[in-house]
């Protein structure tokens, strides 16, 4: 491998090609192609069944692909060692933990494990909840264990930290802390974060870059704010049945709404507003829309649907 | 790693003491009522079921709180190399199995030794080590079970069936029971990945795994001939079943009376007293004898065949083998104290440990002692020669009739009554076959000695029996033995029947043979002497062999096996036949390709 070579696979810190992965006659990844680059908090995004928690247990190399390959900080999935494990920090939203331990006692022994433990990152996010050393893990509220689980995660001083919907099941407040905590840790600020969520007020929140998988293939990645941009919102009144959705170009979703045409499309200019004014449109807006709306209406247009139950024949 | 050994005793420690409780609750009873040192092989089994039952409930339990996909990762993904972690959460379920299971039988052992005068040997102190290893091997079964994948974890069960049907003994079934710890360890080893669906990589970790699941395989296609047989029995022709045995075969003449052995065996003798035999056989008394000593004691055995104990009534003392001492120790059955020693003819120590039997006859595997009460000495009575071994003993007429794994032996029995020195055979038969094949023999006093029938029907049904024959002889006054007549008996099972379980695999069923005869040392079974394998099911054996190979050459081009994998496990399937052309087919599902999927998610029409 040549100097270029290696410093480019250290530029990213999950490399896919052609990753797949079958379970039965579903394609849980299909043929992905990600390079998510160091640095910088990433989130992942997709709707359920789009191959999030399959993509990381590949990664992490508790799941073997069916095509393809995958590394993480540069090195195979399926060949991680001890040492590559202390680099990558993992949160779920199970946060898994002894409960019949004590705090201190998983805190010793996460100290023990892991080289570069730092205390003051522990600390640093741990001080955000009340949680005493002598309580058992049982004895934690679920927000409090989420927030002992994330310092722990820093404080192993990882090079790639990934939370996999770090935040189901916490209620507003311990959210709130959750993320409050993440952020203005420093050692998040020293690693590479990968957040996956369905929390869009989350993502906004917290993400530098969106990365969009939709049926294990990655639909999109930019800054949200870019994604955003991408994605408008046309109101228009026509007076009668309107264009067929098949002919609307980039169309996302369509709503009627007090008699009203609700557009919601992709990479759509001022045209559009001509394409709906050639189709019968007596007036016509446009404004900008929410990174969630913008995401749940470009998820929702490829979701599988039923087919439709025949018609009921009326008889002879 | 010690800290999560730590964790893990932790985690279980509730458990551990209430077994630490009950256990002393339930052996403190039993040993205030019996001498627990001295039960029969088939308590000490039950006890051995309930460890290994407890230990197996562990691993399941233990390894199934980890096996969710989220706790999986959150257990192995950490700066520990798999192996590690898999030796403190097994080291800790070890730990707490030696704190539930061998504790407390310590406690009440250390009890029964200096509070009571029972006898308490080293082998004791083996047998609860022995329960302890039993217990780890299940639990270490249970983990491999929980981790596997479901299509080969039942594989470490074959270890636990060894245990059940091994005939090693002492200080042997602990290094047996060693070994298969040892085996079982490698195999949790190796199942503790990350990614728990792959196959085991590489030839020692290969091995590891296949080789049991080849073994469990071949138990499969007995369990079917079970099945098969338990069909059989109930469509009402199989051969056990009948109300009428089939004639001229080998359960008839199991079943039959005396008289009638005798008949059947006489029927088509030339010799010319034999019309007179087969008169007096209707009307004489027959004596039938038959090898019920399978087994003898051996020294530093774990467990009893019977109670090695004995009760003078009218001194009140109970007379307790000891294996450390090799003498009787006694103690009063009024007041509880010991009562001193009891040794050959004094105070000599035995040579090999003695089995109590009727009338104050003692047994150990090459002599027979008789217990004096008079005098209170045990006395040696009978004496088989050198390198025989005791099979049987009954009476016969007037006489005692000693059998040993060579040759019938004829003792006046007055003699054995009013004398107490060693006794001198009147008659010595040797034996016209292997003592193992001998089912019974039946005995008619004649005037001038004996006329006896041998019955070698007892393995005929599989394949380790000899081809079942009987044979009569008769003994006269001198000693002198005539064989007068022999038969071969008919066989009620076919060929293919008595080889079901070794022609899908000599090579296994050579292995699991050898594995469960291994350190039987004292008390390997009696001999048998099987035939040459027919023809016909040697050619059986070929044509599986050869089908296993084609069959595999064929399905490891599916698999993603290497080249060198490929070869390997052709030749393994080619050698050892159905068993290992299962094992492939189990742990090496077809390759999975990416371009077969034909389910498409269509999208919503927006």
């Amino acid at each position: 491998m040549t100097a270029e070579t290696i410093m480019q696979s250290n530029d990213y810190v999950i490399e896919t090609h052609q990753l797949s992965k079958r379970y039965g006659r579903k394609l849980a990844l299909d043929h992905l192609d990600l390079r998510v680059p160091r640095g910088r908090i990433h989130a992942v995004v997709g709707a359920n069944g789009a191959g999030k928690s399959t993509l990381f247990r590949i990664l992490l190399g508790f799941l073997p692909p069916t095509a393809g390959t995958a590394s993480i900080l540069g090195r195979d999935s399926q060949r991680l060692t001890p040492e590559d494990r202390g680099r990558i920090g993992f949160v779920n939203e199970e946060h898994t933990l002894p409960g019949w331990m004590r705090v201190s006692a998983v805190t010793e022994m996460h100290r023990r494990m892991y080289p570069r433990w730092n205390e003051q990152a522990f600390h640093s996010v741990l001080g955000h909840y009340h949680v005493l050393p002598e309580q058992k893990i049982a004895q934690l509220s679920r927000g409090e264990r989420a927030g002992f689980n994330l310092a722990v995660a820093l404080a192993q001083g990882p090079e790639l930290l990934v939370l996999d919907e770090p935040t189901l099941g916490l209620d507003v407040v311990a959210k709130r802390a959750f993320l409050e905590s993440l952020m203005y840790s420093n050692a998040a600020d020293d690693c590479t974060v990968i957040y996956c969520s369905h929390q869009m007020e989350e993502i906004e929140r917290v993400a530098d870059n969106l990365i969009i998988l939709e049926r294990g293939r990655l639909m999109h990645m930019s800054a949200p704010d870019d994604f955003c941009a991408r994605v408008t919102h046309w109101v228009a009144d026509i007076p009668f049945k309107g264009p067929d959705p098949q002919s609307v170009p980039g169309l996302l979703q369509l709503q009627r709404l007090d008699g009203l045409h609700h557009y919601l499309v992709l990479d759509q200019d001022d045209d559009f507003a001509e394409f709906l004014r050639a189709s019968g449109a007596r007036s016509v807006q446009s404004m900008p829309v929410s990174l969630d709306r913008a995401v749940n209406g470009f998820l929702a247009k490829n979701h599988a649907a039923p087919t439709p139950a025949p018609a009921q024949g009326a008889h002879a | 790693m010690k800290d999560l050994l730590k964790a893990e005793v932790l985690k279980f420690r509730g458990w551990a003491l209430g077994c630490v409780a009950v256990q002393l609750v339930v052996l403190g009873f039993l040993t205030r009522v019996v001498d627990l040192a001295q039960q029969p092989d088939l308590v000490y089994q039950v006890f051995a079921l309930a460890y290994g039952a407890l230990g197996l409930l562990l691993g399941l339990y233990q390894m199934g709180g980890y096996r969710r996909p989220n706790t999986w990762l959150n257990l192995l993904h950490r700066p520990l190399a798999p192996w590690n972690i898999a030796t403190a959460l097994v080291g800790a379920g070890a730990l707490l199995l030696a704190i539930g299971i061998l504790l407390p039988p310590l406690v009440v052992a250390g009890w029964q030794e200096w509070m009571t005068p029972r006898v308490v040997d080293t082998r004791h102190l083996l047998l609860i080590a022995s329960g302890w290893m039993i217990a780890t091997c299940a639990y270490l079964a249970g983990c491999f079970l929980m981790l596997s994948d479901r299509r080969t974890g039942f594989c470490a069960g074959v270890f636990l069936c060894l245990f059940a049907a091994s005939e090693a003994t002492g200080l042997g079934a602990i290094l047996l029971q060693l070994l298969a710890l040892a085996w079982l360890l490698a195999m949790v080893l190796v199942a503790f990945k990350p990614d728990l669906t792959a196959a085991p990589r590489g030839i020692a970790r290969t091995v590891v795994v296949a080789a049991p699941l080849q073994v469990a395989m071949w138990l499969v296609l007995v369990m079917v001939g079970f099945g098969v047989e338990f069909v059989w029995i109930a469509q009402g022709s199989h051969p056990n079943n009948l109300e009428v045995p089939q004639a001229g075969g080998e359960k008839e003449v199991e079943n039959a009376e005396g008289k009638d052995v005798m008949r059947m065996g006489l029927r088509d003798s030339r010799d010319p007293q034999a019309p007179l035999w087969r008169e007096q056989a209707a009307i004489s008394e027959i004596f039938e004898l038959s090898p019920s000593f399978r087994t003898v004691p051996a020294r530093g055995q774990l467990t009893n065949l019977a109670p090695m104990e004995f009760d003078d009534q009218e001194r009140h003392i109970r007379w307790v083998f000891s294996h450390d001492t090799m003498r009787f120790e006694g103690y009063s059955l009024v007041d509880r104290r010991p009562a001193g020693s009891l040794g050959v003819a004094g105070d000599a120590p035995f040579p090999a440990p003695v089995m109590p039997g009727p009338d104050n006859m003692l047994f150990d595997r090459g002599t027979v002692y008789q217990y004096d009460q008079d005098s209170g000495v045990v006395l040696p009575r009978a004496k088989l020669p050198a390198g025989e071994r005791l099979a049987g003993i009954g009476e016969a007429g007037d006489d005692v009739a000693v059998l040993s794994d060579r040759a019938l032996y004829f003792y006046d029995a007055r003699e054995l009554e009013n004398d107490d020195g060693v006794l001198v055979p009147r008659q010595r038969v040797p034996l016209p076959g292997a003592i193992g094949d001998l089912q019974r023999v039946d005995a008619m006093e004649l005037l001038d000695g004996w006329l006896l029938s041998f019955a070698f029907v007892r393995s005929s049904y599989n394949a380790e029996g000899a081809l079942p024959f009987q044979e009569i002889v008769r003994v006269d006054a001198t000693g002198k033995v005539q064989t007068v007549a022999r038969r071969d008996v008919s066989h009620d099972y076919t060929d293919t029947w008595r080889y079901q379980n070794w022609f899908p695999s000599p090579v296994v069923y050579t292995v699991q043979k050898a594995a469960k005869t291994a350190f039987a040392d004292g008390m390997t079974p009696l001999r048998k002497q099987a035939p040459p394998v027919p023809r016909a099911i040697q050619v059986l054996v070929g044509v599986l062999m050869l089908l296993s190979l084609v069959v595999a050459v064929w399905r490891t081009r599916k698999t993603s096996l290497s080249t060198p994998a490929r070869i390997a496990w052709v030749v393994t399937c080619g050698v050892v036949s159905l068993p290992a052309l299962m094992a492939l087919w189990l742990l090496y599902p077809e390759r999975e390709t990416v371009d077969d999927t034909d389910f498409v998610a269509q999208p919503a029409t927006a």
